[in-house]
């Protein structure tokens, strides 16, 4: 990793958390103060990012929205990986009949489409933030969890670790001096598109009224709002759906960096 | 012998698997908080008599004991009874009959179209420039991170709306097929793109790879002899998940482009608390991953034999 | 002008040639722009295709249930007994006369003749019966129509084209109840096959036909070759109609549809968006038809059987928080009209009084002091006895249009300034109904279409705070006041229309002078078409387009 891009990326996971913590130091103003006379405002000095159907300036929102849509990527994610890791290693190095029956377990948790098995889980709890990191994290953790062994598979098979087993090293050595750094490394790709992907999934609920309640500024719930406006107001979308993509870009990008760096410990 | 072992292992596994899923929603169902029948014929806002109720009840057996229950239940789901849809009224198979050929197709092509978009991509990586790579792997990633509902209302507004060249809502010829297409093709060709990508420079420098250079093939030869083949792998190995988030995405684009499927039965019999329906596609949507899974596997077989067997 | 010439004429002639069942976009006086050559001839042919916005209908037969959506497509294939003619004044349609005993207590309604249904059946007093057994028949579960003939006790048939209907008490909405695509008259013998049949392919004597229904998809309806028009039109060209057919489509999403209409692969949409209405307005390729639901008018009704607005000083106080209009207006983009009614606009009988709804915060603050909520939380909330001034309000997203929603939101914000804590709930349908049955709402909006204003005692007697076995209640306001069901009781009995007129405006008051309800706007019921479309504008009784005299221009 370059310098450059590390003073980059830290300045990217800065800037967003700084967001999430303190929106009123980038927004002094209230993302929930309505204005009819002033809606449908377009982007200007006034409003930087213009306003919604009720006159609420979407620049606010867009920057308050941030502290929901991260912390519900962020926990699905966690929560979806963590899962994965217990899951993905366990059937890599179980005996055949174990890995089996935890494939079949990822398999069935697979095999019902991520949307389903939220709905699913809605339909126990009731809908709201709670529910919906739950959901989107559940959903994600069987994808993740066939990375972790299929990447552990491969390994195994790999000269490294024939190499290893050559030298007599014992199992717990090979799983922390190889698996982990080399697993990883896909891993955190896959991590980082997941907390982006997360954050999407999340949007999808509550674009059908399942996730965020409005009218909390969700980047999610801005965004659907926006869509029924979308060709007499575009700013309404275009900017929480720009948060999102940028969110999720850039966590990517910081992803392959340290990816990199994983290896070469 | 060897793939009739494989084939008898790949069926008995669909069949844990399904008996998982469907063990799964039985209990989901008995968790519901309330009465079960009501749930059954769409909960408390459903204004169910008191008369459909006790039909519901006998139907499912709610006055026996619980394990008969469950075998009752599994019973049916065995003969492909999966009763009849509370608010359409009709057999589900029947409903699902008419609207899983949609979504597959849908599901299908859109699968094709990302990996030739993300093939394209990968192989133009090979020769671009360090600007044009740069500028791909920036598409590649921006692709990934769009949120399907955003980019179809955007496909629309752009396409249909302002320039007319492409219909919104499918009238049953290609053109139609087109938007659904890439709404659903660009985010995964993207995402399947980054994966590729890294292991393909990976491949590009490897062993063979090289000496492939040596004995005075080209580079784009080498791409496509070796490179690809590696490359593709981990892509392959999560063809089953690019189906399954396809299908998750089918629930959106189908509303949006007002197509009938799977997406959008799901999404109205979830709304309708159609329990039959909901049971009924969650394991048809079972029964289609594992089919894919399935041929994804064999192929992976056919690419890479050393590795097979798993 | 033209445009509005055009409309007069559309009118005009409607009146002269009896054409009935016209409810015209011109008599509201809203602008119809058409892009109709005012020359242009009726010419056959063409399929048109209708986008709907609503929910698929899982039965076509309006009997079964019996909302909206089913009344929007059946009004094509389905008649009913009356209709009403372009004053508003009710007429027979399938019936020829009809005449009610000195009592009320028995109505005669004669057919008229040589009317078929398209199996072949032919129009006769049996089908009459028939109709209101099959509405009347719990296993048809109906519940619209159910209660539009719930006074009908004894059906007699005197001869092939006379029904004898014998009620369990006067009931002058009778006929009002009768011209409802909810209660249309089907082919009797159709009507005995299993429901699942008669749901996919309900028979009627309607001009079009159902063909097949492409479930998800669309509702292929053609034209009716054998359509007689109970009331001819003098000088039309074809008695049948000029359409070859209808593709019922069915394009969930408001962005969509309008995508759809602009880029010319749909012809008319329903549900309009209000931001889409208004760009249209400016932009004349397209048609527009503001057709208000009849019945109620949409409004917020307030729980008045749970605290805190069981105390009238703290309804008005909710009331008065509100800028109602300029969040009306900014986001209706002036196609809705502020409502100070209960009834529909299109009801004469309804009454308004403006002075009790206007925005007044210092009033709104006094009388929540006056209620005794003084203390304010941490949150800035009003509290009384450490208890926060709270109210739920779970909001319908089938029901509610996203304009709807960020109104809701608005008044939240502004009610929150004088120290409420509104909870928006955003339910599915069948949630929403629960949340409502379980009595778990402070404020609720609940449309509510009739014919009449015999709605008023559906929402407002006493009785409808008694629960059917399902749950369901019409008052949602739990309203209950003896001289209210008095005067909603006798109001519905009587044969003298001045007193009737008396009697429900008198109702009306005591409603809205308890701030039971705040009244927004009429049910909005807007349709967009393009310009290849020809004579749009008829409507039935409940405001449903029909498409017999609609033509596609080549």
């Amino acid at each position: 990793m370059s310098r450059t891009a590390k003073i980059l990326s830290l300045a990217f996971i800065a800037f967003w958390l700084l967001t999430a913590l303190a929106p009123s130091l980038i927004a002094p103003g209230d993302p929930l103060a309505i204005n009819p006379a002033q809606a449908f405002q377009k982007p200007g000095l006034g409003h930087l990012f213009g306003t919604d159907e009720s006159g609420r300036d979407v620049y606010t929102r867009v920057v308050h929205g941030a502290r929901d849509s991260l912390f519900i990527g962020i926990a699905a994610t966690a929560l979806g990986m963590g899962l994965a890791i217990v899951l993905g290693t366990a059937a890599a190095l179980s005996p055949r009949w174990l890995d089996e029956a935890i494939l079949r377990v990822l398999e069935a948790l697979y095999a019902v489409p991520s949307l389903l098995m939220a709905l699913l889980i809605i339909a126990f709890t009731g809908p709201g933030v709670g529910p919906a990191i739950v959901a989107v994290g559940l959903s994600t953790a069987p994808g993740y969890a066939r990375l972790v062994r299929s990447q552990i598979r491969t390994l195994r098979r790999s000269e490294m670790l024939e190499a290893a087993t050559v030298l007599g090293r014992g199992p717990w050595a090979k799983v922390r001096n190889h698996l982990v750094p080399n697993a990883l490394k896909p891993l955190l790709a896959l991590v980082t598109l997941g907390i982006g992907q997360a954050v999407i999934w999340a949007a999808a609920l509550s674009f059908l009224g399942l996730g965020t309640p409005p009218p909390a500024p969700e980047w999610g719930a801005m965004l659907s709002a926006g869509r029924t406006y979308l060709h007499l107001a575009w700013w309404m979308s275009l900017f929480p759906g720009l948060a999102i993509v940028v969110v999720a870009a850039g966590a990517t990008l910081i992803g392959r960096a340290l990816g990199g760096k994983v290896k070469a410990l | 012998m060897a793939y009739l072992g494989w084939a008898a292992r790949k069926i008995g596994g669909a069949l844990v698997v399904l008996w998982l899923v469907a063990t799964a929603i039985f209990i989901g169902i008995r968790m519901i908080p309330g009465d079960p029948a009501e749930a059954i014929m769409g909960g408390p806002g459903s204004q169910a008599s008191a008369e459909a109720l006790a039909a519901a009840r006998a139907e499912f057996g709610l006055d026996r004991p619980i394990g008969v229950q469950y075998l009752m239940y599994l019973g049916k789901l065995a003969q492909l009874d999966f009763g009849t849809s509370y608010s359409l009224k009709r057999p589900v198979t029947e409903v699902m009959g008419e609207v899983l050929p949609n979504t597959l197709w849908l599901a299908l092509v859109s699968l094709a179209a990302a990996w030739l978009l993300a093939l394209l991509f990968a192989a133009a990586s090979m020769r671009a420039s360090r600007l044009g790579s740069w500028l791909g792997s920036m598409f590649e990633i921006i692709a990934a991170a769009v949120p399907h509902f955003w980019l179809g209302s955007v496909l629309i507004m752009l396409f249909s709306s302002a320039l007319g060249w492409l219909p919104a809502v499918d009238n049953g010829t290609a053109a139609g097929l087109l938007l659904p297409v890439l709404t659903l093709a660009l985010p995964l060709a993207g995402f399947l793109t980054q994966l590729m990508r890294d292991s393909l420079a990976a491949a590009m420098g490897s062993q063979f790879a090289l000496a492939a250079r040596a004995r005075g093939e080209s580079r784009l030869m080498v791409f496509w002899r070796h490179g690809l083949r590696h490359a593709s792998l981990p892509a392959l190995n999560l063809t089953g998940w690019a189906f399954a988030s396809l299908l998750s995405g089918a629930v959106v684009v189908e509303a949006i482009f007002a197509r009938p499927g799977l997406g959008r039965s799901l999404l109205s019999a979830v709304l309708a608390r159609d329990i039959p329906m909901v049971t009924g596609i969650a394991l048809f949507s079972a029964l289609v991953y594992i089919l894919v899974m399935a041929v994804a596997e064999g192929i992976e077989k056919f690419i890479d034999p050393a590795g097979a067997g798993a | 002008m033209q445009k509005n010439q055009r409309a007069a004429r559309v009118l005009s002639s409607a009146l002269a040639l009896g054409l009935v069942s016209a409810v015209l976009a011109g008599c509201s006086g809203t602008d119809t722009p058409s892009t109709a050559d005012a020359t242009a001839a009726p010419s056959a042919g063409g399929t048109l295709v209708y986008a709907s916005g609503d929910a698929e209908p899982s039965c076509l037969d309006p009997h079964v249930g019996g909302n909206y959506p089913q009344a929007l497509v059946s009004s094509q294939y389905l008649e009913p007994l009356f209709t009403k003619d372009a004053e508003g004044k009710i007429i027979p349609w399938l019936a020829e006369s009809t005449e009610v005993s000195q009592d009320g207590l028995t109505r005669t309604i004669k057919l008229r003749e040589g009317i078929s249904f398209t199996d072949g059946t032919k129009l006769t007093s049996e089908a009459v019966k028939a109709n209101i057994e099959h509405l009347q028949d719990p296993k048809t579960a109906s519940s619209t129509g159910y209660l539009a003939v719930g006074k009908v006790k004894k059906i007699e048939l005197p001869d092939e084209l006379t029904a004898k209907l014998t009620l369990s008490a006067p009931d002058n909405a009778l006929l009002e109840s009768l011209s409802m695509p909810w209660t249309s008259i089907e082919s009797p013998k159709a009507l005995k096959r299993d429901q699942a049949a008669n749901c996919a392919a309900p028979v009627g004597t309607g001009p079009f036909k159902v063909e097949s229904w492409e479930h998800q998809k669309q509702v292929n309806l053609v034209r009716n070759e054998d359509y007689v028009a109970p009331v001819p039109e003098a000088g039309r060209s074809q008695q049948t109609a000029y359409l070859d057919g209808i593709t019922w489509r069915f394009i969930p999403e408001a962005a969509t549809r309008y995508a759809a209409l602009q880029s010319g692969e749909v012809d008319v949409i329903d549900n309009a968006q209000p931001d889409t209405i208004s760009s249209a307005a400016k932009d004349n390729a397209l048609g527009h038809l503001d057709a208000p639901r009849p019945g109620a008018s949409n409004r917020i009704e307030l729980n008045s059987a749970k605290a805190p607005f069981d105390n009238a000083k703290v309804r008005e106080a909710f009331i008065r928080s509100l800028d109602v209009n300029a969040g009306i207006s900014s986001l209706y983009f002036d196609t809705a009209k502020r409502s100070y009614s209960l009834l529909s606009s299109v009801e004469p009988l309804g009454i308004s009084d403006e002075a009790l709804f206007t925005t007044d915060v210092a009033k709104a603050n006094a009388l929540l002091d006056e209620a005794g909520w003084t203390e304010r939380d941490a949150a800035g909330y009003r509290a009384k006895d450490g208890k926060r001034l709270s109210v739920t309000f779970p909001v319908s997203t089938n029901q509610s249009v996203p304009a709807e929603q960020s109104l809701f939101q608005q008044f939240q914000a502004s009610a929150k300034a004088v120290g409420f804590e509104v909870k928006i709930e955003l339910l599915d349908l069948s949630s929403w109904y629960g949340a409502l049955a379980k009595h778990e709402y402070n404020l609720v909006s609940a449309p509510y279409t009739k014919v009449g204003p015999s709605v008023l005692r559906i929402l407002y007697h006493s009785d409808s705070t008694v629960p059917a076995p399902s749950g369901y209640f019409a008052n949602n306001a739990q309203v209950k006041n003896d001289q209210l069901d008095k005067l909603l009781t006798e109001a519905e009995q009587t044969s003298d229309e001045a007193q009737r007129a008396d009697l429900y405006a008198q109702a009306q008051k005591i409603v809205l002078e308890g701030y039971y309800v705040l009244p927004l706007y009429d049910q909005q019921n807007h349709f967009l078409y393009g310009k290849k479309v020809q004579g749009m504008g008829a409507t039935t009784t409940v405001s449903s387009p029909t498409y017999y005299d609609v033509f596609l221009a080549k």
